[in-house]
Formats: C-alpha cells, sequence, structure tokens
C-alpha cells in the first residue's frame, strides 16, 4: 500500500514540477511511472479480495472502482482548484477516491449483503490505486495536474477514456488471467507490471499526440522496455510453476488417427 | 448550489440503470457455452452496454435538439432498446444455426407469453439455452429503462456544465464542447458505480422478469440510490467549485 500511494504520489508530483520548473514535456514520464505503481497496489488488492470468491467475476470490482476513480480525479481536481490549492491536488484526489470506495463497500456489504469481510476496506483501496492511476495518465498526458490543462488536452480530447479502459484492465487482467488455484502473488504482480507498461504505452502514444515529440519518445522508450522485461519474467514464472510445457502438435485428423 | 432536479435526474438515472438490468436476461459465461439462458454476457458488461448506448444515444439527440428532455430520454431508451435486440437475435441465430440448439429456459414449464412448452427443449446438464420470447421481450423492456437511465444522467449533467462559462470551448478541430465531453466522463463513472451494485445484487445470472431471482430488485434500488446520489453530488459540485470557469 505505502509503495502504490506515496509511488505513485511521488512521481505525479516529480513529473509536474520537473515539466514546469524546464518549460519542457521531457518528464511526464515519470507521472506514468508513478501510475505504473498504482496499478502494482490496486492489482494486488484485487487479487486479495477476489481470492474470496466475487461471484461475478474479477473485472467488475475494478471496472466500479475506476468509475469512483475517475469520479474523484475531476472532483479532487476541481475543488483544489477553487480553493486555490492546486499543489495538495492529488491529496484531494485520494481522499475524495477513499470517501467514494468506502460508500461503495458499505452498500455491497450492508445493502447487496455481500459475505465479504474486507469488502469495505478492499474497495476503499482499490477505488484510491484507480484514482492514482487516472491521475498518473493523465498528468503524462497533459505534462501537469493542474485542472485546466487535464481538462483541456485529456477530457475534451477524449483521452480518459482510453486511460480508463486500459487503467481498469491493468488492474483486472493480471488476477483473472491467473487466478487459479496455482495462483502465486509474484507471478501475478509480474504480470500486473507488464500491463501497466502496456497501459504506459497508450498513455504515451497520447502524450505525442499532446506535446509531441517531448513527450511521447521517453515514455514510449520505458513502456516498450519495461514490457519486455516483465514479460519475459512473467513467462519464466509461469514455466517454473506449470508442471510441465508440452509442445504436442496440432490435433490429429480423423483418418491420422489409426 | 446546483439544481436540486438536476440531482435528482441523477438518482432516478441510476436507479433505472440497476433496475432496468434485472429485467435483461444475462447468461453469463454459462450463456456463452449454450448451456443457460441468456445473453452470453455478465451483467456489468450488460449493464454498462446499455448505459452506454443510451448515451450515446443521448448525446445525438442532445447534439441535435438542445435541451429537448423528452426527446433526449425516449431516444436514449429506444438507442439500448435496439441494441439489446440485435444482441439478442444475432446471438439467437447463433445458437439455432451454429451450435444446434433450441431456445428453451429451464426456470418455466411454458414460456409466459408465447407460452410454447419449453421443458422438452432443454438438453439434459444444461439450464437453457439462447433467449426465447419471454426473456426477449425481458430485455427489450430492461435495456430501454437502463438506457433511458444513462440518458438522465447525461442530460443532468450537461445542463449543469453548459452554465459554466468557458466550457463552450471546443479542442482543435474536434466539433464537441468541453462540456459534452466531461458530462460524458462524468456518466461512464456514475454507470459503472450502478453497474457493479446490480451485478452484486443479481449475483451470476437471470433470465428477465419471470425469474425467481426478479425479487431482489429493491435491494438493487436502494445500493443504486445511495451510490449515485453520491456520484451525482460529486458531479454536480464541479460547477459549484469552478465559478469563475476555466
Amino acid at each position: 500500500m505505502v509503495i502504490g500511494v506515496i509511488g505513485a504520489l511521488v512521481g505525479i508530483y516529480l513529473a509536474n514540477y520537473l515539466n514546469s520548473a524546464t518549460g519542457t514535456a521531457w518528464f511526464s514520464f515519470i507521472a506514468a511511472l508513478g501510475a505504473i505503481l498504482a496499478v502494482y497496489y490496486g492489482a494486488d488488492a484485487v487479487r486479495r479480495v477476489a481470492s474470496y470468491g466475487l461471484g461475478t467475476g474479477v473485472p467488475s470490482i475494478a471496472m466500479l472502482s475506476i468509475g469512483a476513480g475517475q469520479i474523484a480525479v475531476l472532483l479532487g481536481l476541481a475543488v483544489a482548484k477553487n480553493y486555490g490549492v492546486e499543489v495538495a491536488g492529488p491529496v484531494i484526489v485520494l481522499i475524495l477516491a477513499a470517501i467514494i470506495g468506502l460508500v461503495n463497500g458499505v452498500m455491497a456489504r450492508r445493502v447487496i449483503k455481500m459475505s465479504i469481510t474486507v469488502l469495505e476496506m478492499s474497495m476503499t483501496e482499490i477505488a484510491m490505486a484507480a484514482s492514482l492511476l487516472i491521475l498518473g495518465f493523465s498528468t503524462a498526458i497533459a505534462g501537469s495536474f493542474k485542472f485546466n490543462p487535464i481538462m483541456s488536452y485529456v477530457v475534451a480530447s477524449g483521452f480518459i477514456i482510453a486511460v480508463f479502459i486500459v487503467g481498469g484492465m491493468a488492474m483486472f487482467h493480471p488476477f483473472n488471467a491467473c487466478l487459479g488455484p496455482d495462483e502465486r502473488q509474484t507471478r501475478t504482480l509480474h504480470l500486473a507490471l507488464a500491463t501497466g507498461f502496456i497501459a504506459m504505452l497508450v498513455a504515451g502514444i497520447a502524450a505525442g499526440a499532446i506535446n509531441g515529440v517531448q513527450a511521447a519518445v521517453p515514455t514510449l522508450i520505458v513502456a516498450i522496455a519495461g514490457w519486455v522485461i516483465y514479460y519475459l519474467r512473467f513467462y519464466a514464472d509461469t514455466k517454473q510453476d506449470a508442471a510441465a510445457m508440452l509442445s504436442t502438435g496440432l490435433i490429429p485428423l480423423e483418418e491420422e488417427v489409426a | 448550489m446546483f439544481d436540486l432536479l438536476l440531482w435528482v435526474w441523477i438518482i432516478l438515472g441510476g436507479i433505472l440503470i440497476g433496475a432496468g438490468v434485472h429485467f435483461i436476461p444475462v447468461g453469463g459465461a454459462p450463456a456463452a457455452m449454450s448451456q443457460a439462458t441468456g445473453v452470453g454476457t455478465g451483467t456489468t458488461m450488460l449493464a454498462a452496454a446499455s448505459g452506454l448506448t443510451g448515451l450515446i444515444g443521448a448525446g445525438t439527440a442532445y447534439y441535435t435538439h438542445p435541451g429537448d428532455f423528452a426527446y433526449t430520454i425516449v431516444l436514449g431508451g429506444l438507442s439500448a432498446a435496439l441494441m439489446i435486440s440485435v444482441l439478442g437475435f444475432i446471438a439467437n441465430v447463433m445458437y439455432v444455426y451454429g451450435a444446434g440448439v433450441p431456445l428453451a429456459s429451464a426456470k418455466v414449464k411454458y414460456d409466459p407469453i408465447s407460452k410454447w412448452r419449453q421443458d422438452l427443449y432443454v438438453s439434459r446438464g444444461t439450464e437453457g439455452h439462447g433467449t426465447p420470447m419471454a426473456s426477449f421481450i425481458s430485455g427489450i423492456i430492461g435495456a430501454f429503462l437502463a438506457g433511458a437511465g444513462g440518458a438522465l444522467v447525461y442530460f443532468a449533467l450537461v445542463e449543469t456544465y453548459k452554465a459554466i462559462p468557458g466550457f463552450s470551448a471546443t479542442f482543435g478541430g474536434y466539433p464537441a464542447p468541453y462540456y459534452v465531453s466531461l458530462a460524458a466522463a462524468f456518466a461512464i463513472g456514475i454507470f459503472f458505480l450502478n453497474c457493479v451494485m446490480a451485478s452484486y445484487n443479481i449475483g451470476g445470472t437471470i433470465e428477465g422478469f419471470h425469474d425467481p431471482k426478479f425479487k431482489r430488485i429493491p435491494k438493487s434500488i436502494a445500493a443504486s440510490l445511495v451510490v449515485s446520489a453520491v456520484g451525482g453530488l460529486f458531479a454536480l459540485l464541479i460547477s459549484v467549485m469552478l465559478p469563475g470557469g476555466i
């Protein structure tokens, strides 16, 4: 939890202030790296709650929380702008996301009567991770986390929807793909990081459309390198955990079977 | 502050999305294998699909007739109903001609609307196939409600954000102004809150209004009411937080 929240916040703040200090967009990729730490945290939280058996599938809880996170991001940045504390924007976003996540958890547990003990805490955590994820990738696209650039470059251009979907998938895909009796946390989290780097690739393409080469090149290079590294680690983990890996060839035709 | 009537529209829209999906025949993964009645996908995605199609229909309606409440809601509902009927129909064609199974429900002996016999045609070991008549009609009703709910949420948000100064600007060469994008982004967030609450309530599959699980709808209405109220409050507070515009 600490790595996810602190890491993401550090990434977002660093990207914003380095960008504005140098007047360029070279440092946008740091916010995307922060968002990947939020993916790491979110995927781990999804893993913890989905192990109890949600009954409706793993994607639902991640999409719920990313919807909550999106509302929190937009309102949090507007609140920060209204009260003149733009510097505290990401922290306000985090608090609002925790509030929505808690309301969702209480409703799911007390009204719908889902019998999962950690549901309130988990929904709060996943909503916080989701909000930092959206804020991180949006900062990478827009270059700063102030409300005006995010509104103009990310929401009005429609890139926020891409961040929404690909961010949600980055949170639920690892556990959804790895679940089963032999699921191991390390392998799931390696896949989470690999999927996070794919999301960073998407954010890099969007950042290129907004801020040009300065934002796109570092983001795309780091995203592709990160994806290759973590996907190879995931593949090595899979080979280690599998009982055996056989190459059986194509299914034989009826005539070929003696 | 903000217009309280718009907050009521958002809450009502959220409730309609959550309640509407209880009418849609959700089959889940078993239906995708022709082993359960209904459309072969999960509740969350069907509810989101109906709500989002309602959003798209409402967006078109609002763009061509700004401020027209009835037109927006009805067009949103009809878009979603059209979507679900095409979806159900094509899926049925694939089940009948592709998988070779008759459309039947395992939960009732005679279909409530067509009065055709059902139980003789259910393959042993399964819970039904495809989307028979009552489920299909129920699905159209449910999608219309969910689409109308989506349109209500979008209408309320777009009416609020139009009043913020500076939000009529557009991004580059796109024709859509800021308030449309912001309303759509918030509407999608509110949709997913309601869709997943409904999904948890249904807990897997439901065949439509004739399914015993349909009686669980009050719990979904209560949960949707609270999450839409909170989500809607957050969405409407943006207009309060930006008196000076962008």
